[in-house]
């Protein structure tokens, strides 16, 4: 059976139409679809992401296959400071499971926007639930609201200490133990709260998963304007106010890296592109990256991710 | 001591956890986009039956569990013990206390294969075949007429089981049983 399809014709219907969908409501919304590289010089620079090497035919690296195309489409946004999309395939290495796949579709749109640009991209992400499915328009929740609820801890004042009771029951005291902040917070927003988010944009993270997100004060706590959208448990969407100084980008960079050397994971180079599109000049914008597949999971009510890949176990 | 790591994870996969052999029944990958990866996990502990949630950070390594699954012959009980044989012509013994056999004392008849799970060596489990032949020791007559209305009683086997069965089904007769719902299946051929 290996390498047959694994689609079936329903759901490569259903495909395409979500596709079809997708790229009208962006067209509509005087968005550019732009191709972009699938290969970049540098990879992400998260400490979590595993980006897969691209070698020649004599084994030597020339470069990445990009998890995402965030880079060409920071380095397009620079140059023609306008809206752009971009449909295409993502790989993540390691990254396999009922909802993984290392290889999969990504949809990721950038807009330029002055004005209240946060509140207009989780207004964005909300449109486009609306339109291109069944679910409604998702409910707005922050995740210090989500946090509170269900920990009775505020996740932008709380510690290691204050969590490690509540992962204890998941891992056991000792793996508890070892893990950091961002680890133990991801840990309980995936298992306890994830679950149970049927259509929400979920808003203001920790500032210590703020990626590349611009970081404002909120209530008196310092958070991270990401907007993630959440549909019947699955993470299906994540946004970001994009930081677009420079200098604080450089330090990101080399937060990154040092925390790589400290999860003993690769060293990866700087990108310098994105860098050097940054000192250019990014407007003020957001930038939304989402998982077609998943969506697509979502909108067709399938039991598992393979079942909506048109390939799947074909490796 | 062999070990697995988390991305050698599989449905039936044995483990020790706490001391206890466990299989794992369901592992699911959870990763956030921007975080770390788990494993989440329910196992099912071999000894207590009991099935728990437990997650681990992907990359973690877990001690394998020396369990294995082995075809052996029912021979006979002791009164304290059970004893099997190994099918594979080695005629290797195995003893079961009761805690091993379990429920499953109730579908063991001589000569029978069963699944023997060994940890360490020693019997864990016993687990019957899914269908098993066996014969009626003890059940009322059916009344007369009855069989077209689907009814049934119950009937005692020659194990001790006692199963629903068809009113037209006589003692000395053999049934086939489905073990894992007791529930009968069919009259067998006789043999």
């Amino acid at each position: 059976m290996k390498g047959r399809p694994t689609a079936t014709r329903t759901m490569l219907e259903a495909r395409a139409s979500l596709l079809t969908g997708l790229r009208a409501f962006f067209e509509a919304r005087h968005s550019l679809e732009v191709d972009v590289p699938a290969i970049a010089q540098a990879p992400a620079s998260d400490p979590w992401l595993d980006s897969f090497t691209v070698n020649d035919p004599a084994g030597v690296s020339i470069g990445y296959l990009l998890t995402s195309p965030e880079t060409y489409l920071k380095r397009l946004l620079s140059m023609h400071q306008r809206p752009m999309h971009a449909i295409g395939k993502a790989y993540r290495a390691n990254e396999e499971g009922s909802d993984h796949a290392i290889e999969f579709t990504m949809l990721e749109w950038y807009r330029p926007c002055d004005v209240r640009p946060f509140e207009t991209m989780v207004g964005e992400i909300q449109d486009l639930v609306e339109s291109l499915t069944e679910f409604g328009r998702p409910e707005v929740i922050s995740y210090r609201e989500l946090f509170e609820s269900t920990f009775a801890v505020n996740p932008h004042r709380t510690d290691v200490q204050a969590l490690i009771p509540f992962a204890k029951n998941r891992l056991g005291a000792k793996a508890a133990a070892q893990l950091d902040l961002d680890s133990l917070l991801n840990l309980l927003f995936a298992t306890e709260i994830e679950p149970h988010l049927s259509n929400h944009v979920v808003v203001d993270f920790p500032v210590i998963q703020a990626a590349l997100a611009r970081i404002e004060t909120h209530e008196d706590d310092a958070v991270a304007k990401r907007a993630e959208l959440y549909m019947a448990g699955n993470e299906i969407a994540n946004g970001y106010y994009e930081l677009t100084d420079p200098a604080e980008q450089s330090r990101r960079f080399a937060h990154d890296q040092a925390r790589r050397e400290q999860l003993n994971r690769p060293a990866i180079p700087k990108d310098e592109a994105l860098l050097e599109a940054l000192t250019a000049g990014l407007p003020e914008s957001y930038g939304v990256a989402l998982g077609v597949d998943r969506l697509l999971k979502i909108v067709t009510q399938s039991k598992t991710l393979a079942e909506c890949m048109t390939f799947t176990g074909h490796l | 001591m062999a070990s697995f790591s988390t991305n050698e994870f599989k449905s039936g996969l044995k483990i020790l956890i706490d001391g206890d052999p466990c299989t794992i029944v369901e592992n699911e990958f959870v990763k956030p986009g921007k975080g770390q990866a788990f494993s989440r996990v329910k196992i099912k502990n071999l000894k207590t039956g009991r099935v728990v949630e437990k997650t681990f950070k992907s990359g973690d390594s877990v001690e394998a569990a020396d369990v294995i699954d082995l075809d052996m012959e029912f021979l006979y009980a002791d009164g304290e013990f059970y004893h099997f044989m190994m099918t594979d012509g080695s005629f290797e013994q195995h003893a079961a206390d009761s805690k091993a056999v379990g429920d499953t004392v109730k579908w063991l008849k001589e000569q029978e294969v069963y699944i023997i799970t060994l940890f360490n060596g020693a019997p864990l489990a016993v687990t019957p075949p899914n269908h098993i032949e066996l014969e009626v020791t003890q059940t009322d007559p059916g009344l007369k007429g009855d069989t077209a209305q689907g009814g049934s009683k119950p009937a005692t086997l020659s194990t001790g089981a006692v199963v629903n069965v068809p009113l037209f089904i006589e003692e000395g007769e053999i049934l086939r049983v489905d073990t894992r719902t007791g529930d009968y299946v069919s009259r067998a051929t006789k043999k």
